[in-house]
């Protein structure tokens, strides 16, 4: 009796906290007299991002309650993010979504689940770098290069790989390259992207000439599988492999931790760059505050207080001054490749789809 | 006794009550969002799309890796019942010296597994694993690889889920009557002859079950093959969440973890066919406690011996090793250095040390708590009625409790949500989304087909002749399910609910699609920790985590498994022949008379 008791008690607990909790969406009494200009209201604004790993949540909740946001961030990887968001859109539970990229956001967008809006810093951001439509649904906050990087002790910048293509046309690569094991993760997505779309072919299958598609096959064929929870740096510096790609911004702290050297690759078609946005989730009742906080997050000064914190290059021209003097040489000094996002936005999934199914071994 | 026809069980209003109660919660959260989430995956646009079976039929890996899984399944269903019967044995039937360290040994998987567990193991086994060096020492000519592929999957998995075995196998032997046994002797049967004929044909329904559970682990393997399986041998649930995650390509994922489902289901009915008609539980009115039996042969208890020892070197050498590794940083442990020096406390500090703080541990450990408690009392009065009412009626129910197993927990998730966004009148017009009941509704439904199948072995060791003795002398039906059936069917109850408990604790699959914002379990906490993509402490911080879980699923374990063994083994010494203590319900098997 005492146990049924017990766990009537938990049950009635959870409904409480469901009572109190609310759905986050629906009920928000607060400040129903506040003027559209004015400051922050402090109703609590619930964020959902892919970017909040290395302890940038909790810096970032800390920063806007100085600032006047009580915000909420709830964690998931780029593709849970894009699927929760797109699931939730007859109820949506979240205000404002921000750290993913381009081609996840466009899927949102497609997906019915963010709005157009114009943030006061609009002037201040290349607008070619967030959603290209006329209705603008996401805007762009930080950039950061897609990379192959390559264990400088053992090739010198001369004798390493020239572009990706060299790591399975010449045979002194073969094998000395990690190559990923799934396409989910964001990073992978767009080096597929950058070498797709070099061989665009209407006529071709999903876009892309046989040509293409042999790259990739390659590509699976010749790599050294990707080791789940052991970084391609710790392979390097194991000697299993010497080449791989990364994104820009953990190059350093990754060389220091491992005790290895790592230059990289600058073909001559340019480098991918992944671009991380923020958008206003559609249907939150609580729009003016998520603007209001959006207008404070993309502005210049935080954003370059991000950059300086985090080691990110951030795409507000005004908030680049503010950023690391290296990291900015050090982007700068990368050509960006020229790709068809709306191409790639398009067959991304498809590709996906067929390459797990036919070249992955 | 079985065999009641649907119409007479219909009778009694216990049965109605459940029946109804069962109905709803059948209708609203196991066939509603999984039939919205198949509809949306097969039926895009209100039109079958054949494409996805077209598809995967033309993938050559598609249909190896599919292929690889069945082995896994089929092979792990084998090894895991010979080793996990030899563990049960050496601890609790034979004179093993030492037995009770050896049972602390095998009893390590339950409270790890996953990613760690196979990181573990090729610390040891592993191209730079201590054991290979040690052998390249010995024998310089040898494959430093040697040990990845089918083979390492195996040996791996077969290990790391033991715990079944170990937990309701082991419990299931305690039924066994010592007298039938001494009787065996007597009448000259040798100790294989008895197990062969006696023993483990009374242990027959709980190892079907562990075995449909190893089976379903094959089927769903997905670390230890990364991990260890290299280019020859991946399985296909990686493949599963890739495509998941992937709106356009769901519909590969859903037919997939059909196909997947529907061998499990088929797993299952051949089980339960095998598992009618025998009668599992004892025709002696008194019946004694098992005990222990001296090997008689002195080379083969030497052997025995041996063989034991050596599996408790291979169960416990990964969890320590697990431990060791969780105190030195993260290139130590990816590069395979461990030096004693170089261990430190900092891992621990930073990841003890976040803002989030213990509430992240303490929503899971109540989340987790309440879902073990409502899936097992919920379920131990419908396991009882389709125990004991078999016909066209309760096998459906059976059947459709299994649902759970069919698809990923991810579109389970998804399912939930498209079916409770909106007000709906089957939970009386509430939205569902965005509060803290629709996790833990989640979570309860995940769990039901593992606790409906081992709850369902138990009842079946359970003699119905004290349940008509007491209905003869006028005890009502609730009053014998609570002083007769439930004190015979506890412990293995509270082995359910704590394995329940510790496989939820650090779920992310389901919470990360259904967690209240400002209610968010570990699993999300660890995703954040442990991902890796940015900084270098991701590894580390996974295995603390691993090790901080250790500690939890430990006590639980300890609160359940262990102080009621020792209760058990109390009350049975006062009351020696009591039937409602857990140690003595009475045995003697008649295969297949009783009809």
């Amino acid at each position: 009796m005492q146990k049924i008791k017990a766990l009537a008690a938990g049950i009635a607990a959870v409904l409480a906290l469901a009572g109190c909790g609310g759905a986050p969406g629906t009920a928000s009494p607060s400040g129903s007299s506040s003027e559209a200009s004015g400051g922050p209201t402090g109703e609590t604004l619930i964020v959902y991002t892919n970017s909040n790993g290395e302890g940038r949540g909790e810096w970032l909740t800390e920063k806007a309650a100085a600032a006047g946001f009580k915000i909420e961030i709830v964690g998931a990887g780029g593709a849970d993010a894009t699927n929760k968001l797109i699931a939730e859109k007859n109820n949506p539970i979240a205000d404002v979504a921000f750290g993913l990229n381009n081609m996840y956001f466009e899927q949102v967008k497609a997906g019915g689940a963010i709005e157009p809006y114009t943030p006061s810093w609009a002037e201040e951001v290349d607008s070619e770098l967030g959603d290209k439509s006329e209705d603008k649904a996401y805007w762009p906050l930080v950039k950061q290069a897609i990379l192959l990087g390559y264990n400088s002790d053992k090739f010198s910048a001369d004798k390493a790989p020239k572009d990706w293509t060299d790591l399975w046309s010449k045979d002194e690569f073969k094998d000395r390259y990690e190559r990923v094991t799934g396409l989910g993760t964001a990073t992978s997505q767009l080096v597929l992207a950058s070498i797709l779309t070099r061989y665009k072919d209407d006529s071709g299958d999903l876009g892309i000439s046989d040509e293409g598609w042999s790259q990739i096959e390659q590509y699976f064929q010749h790599g050294s599988p990707a080791v789940p929870k052991t970084d391609l740096f710790a392979r390097i510096a194991g000697g299993e492999v010497d080449m791989g790609q990364m994104p820009s911004s953990i190059i350093p702290e990754r060389e220091k931790t491992f005790k290895v050297n790592v230059d990289v690759v600058k073909p001559s078609v340019g480098v991918p760059f992944a671009v991380e946005q923020v958008a206003l989730v559609k249907g939150t009742d609580k729009k003016e505050e998520a603007l209001k906080f959006i207008d404070w997050f993309g502005g210049a000064e935080f954003q370059g207080e991000w950059a300086q914190k985090f080691n990110s290059m951030p795409v507000n021209n005004l908030a680049v001054a503010k950023a690391k003097p290296e990291v900015v040489e050090f982007v700068n000094s990368l050509k960006q490749q020229d790709i068809d996002w709306t191409f790639v936005q398009e067959n991304i999934g498809a590709w996906v789809e067929k390459i797990e199914l036919e070249y992955m071994t | 006794m079985s065999g009641t026809s649907a119409r007479s069980m219909l009778r009694s209003p216990f049965v109605i009550v459940v029946g109804v109660a069962l109905t709803w919660f059948i209708a609203a959260f196991l066939v509603w969002p999984n039939a919205n989430v198949l509809i949306a995956t097969f039926f895009p646009d209100g039109r079958f799309s054949g494409r996805a079976a077209e598809k995967l039929l033309s993938s050559d890996r598609a249909m190896k890796s599919l292929g690889n899984s069945f082995m896994l399944a089929v092979a792990l269903s084998i090894t895991v019942n010979i080793v996990g019967i030899f563990i049960v044995l050496v601890t609790h039937y034979f004179k093993i010296r030492g037995s009770r360290i050896l049972f602390l040994g095998y009893a390590t998987t339950f409270i790890y597994g996953g990613i760690v567990l196979a990181a573990g193991y090729k610390f040891i086994y592993g191209e730079k694993g201590i054991v290979t060096v040690l052998l390249a020492g010995m024998f310089p000519g040898m494959d430093a690889g040697w040990f990845s592929g089918f083979f390492a999957v195996l040996v791996v998995m077969t290990f790391a889920t033991t715990t079944n075995h170990m937990l309701f196998v082991a419990n299931a032997l305690k039924g066994v009557d010592f007298q039938t046994i001494e009787a065996a002797r007597n009448m000259g049967a040798s100790t294989w002859t008895i197990l062969r004929r006696i023993v483990l044909p009374m242990l027959k329904p709980t190892l079907f079950a562990a075995t449909i559970l190893s089976f379903l682990t094959g089927l769903g393997a997905l670390s230890a093959p990364q991990v260890l399986g290299g280019r020859e041998f991946q399985t296909i649930t990686p493949m599963i969440l890739t495509f998941t995650n992937s709106p356009t390509s769901r519909d590969l994922a859903a037919l997939l973890a059909v196909i997947l489902g529907v061998a499990t289901i088929l797993m299952l009915a051949v089980m339960t066919r095998l598992e009618k008609g025998g009668t599992y539980f004892s025709l002696s009115k008194v019946s004694s406690r098992l005990e222990k039996q001296a090997i008689t042969n002195p080379l083969a208890n030497v052997l025995i011996h041996v063989a034991a020892y050596l599996l408790f070197a291979v169960y416990t050498l990964p969890v320590v090793l697990i431990v060791l590794y969780s105190f030195a940083d993260s290139a130590a442990i990816q590069t395979g250095q461990l030096s004693l020096s170089s261990l430190t406390l900092e891992n621990y500090v930073r990841v003890l040390t976040q803002p989030s703080g213990l509430r992240p541990f303490i929503i899971s450990i109540v989340y987790s708590a309440l879902a073990a408690v409502i899936t097992v009392g919920g379920l131990l009065f419908v396991a009882r009625l389709i125990q004991k009412h078999q016909n066209w009626l309760t096998s459906l129910f059976e059947y459709l409790l299994h649902i759970p197993w069919i698809l990923p927990s991810a579109l389970l998730a998804l399912g939930l949500i498209i079916s409770y966004d909106h007000p709906n009148p089957l939970v009386g017009g509430a939205v569902l989304t965005g509060t803290t009941v629709i996790l833990l509704i989640a979570f309860v439904t995940v769990k039901i087909p593992f606790t409906l199948r081992m709850l369902k072995a138990t009842f079946t060791t359970v003699n119905s002749s004290l349940e008509e003795a007491a209905a003869i002398m006028g005890a009502r039906t609730l009053y014998i399910f609570r002083r007769i059936l439930l004190p015979i069917v506890l412990p293995t109850a509270a082995a359910i609910a704590a394995l329940n408990f510790n496989s939820m604790l650090d779920d992310y699959d389901t919470a990360i699609f259904l967690a209240h914002p400002l209610f968010q379990p570990l699993g999300l906490i660890i995703k954040a920790n442990t991902d890796g993509a940015e900084g270098v402490d991701g590894v580390s911080n996974t295995f603390v985590y691993t090790v901080l879980l250790m500690v939890i699923t430990g006590f639980t374990m300890y609160l359940v498994y262990g102080r009621a063994r020792r209760r058990g083994g109390r009350a049975s010494q006062k009351l020696p022949t009591s039937p409602t203590t857990a140690d003595t319900p009475v045995p003697v098997t008649v295969s297949s008379s009783a009809r």
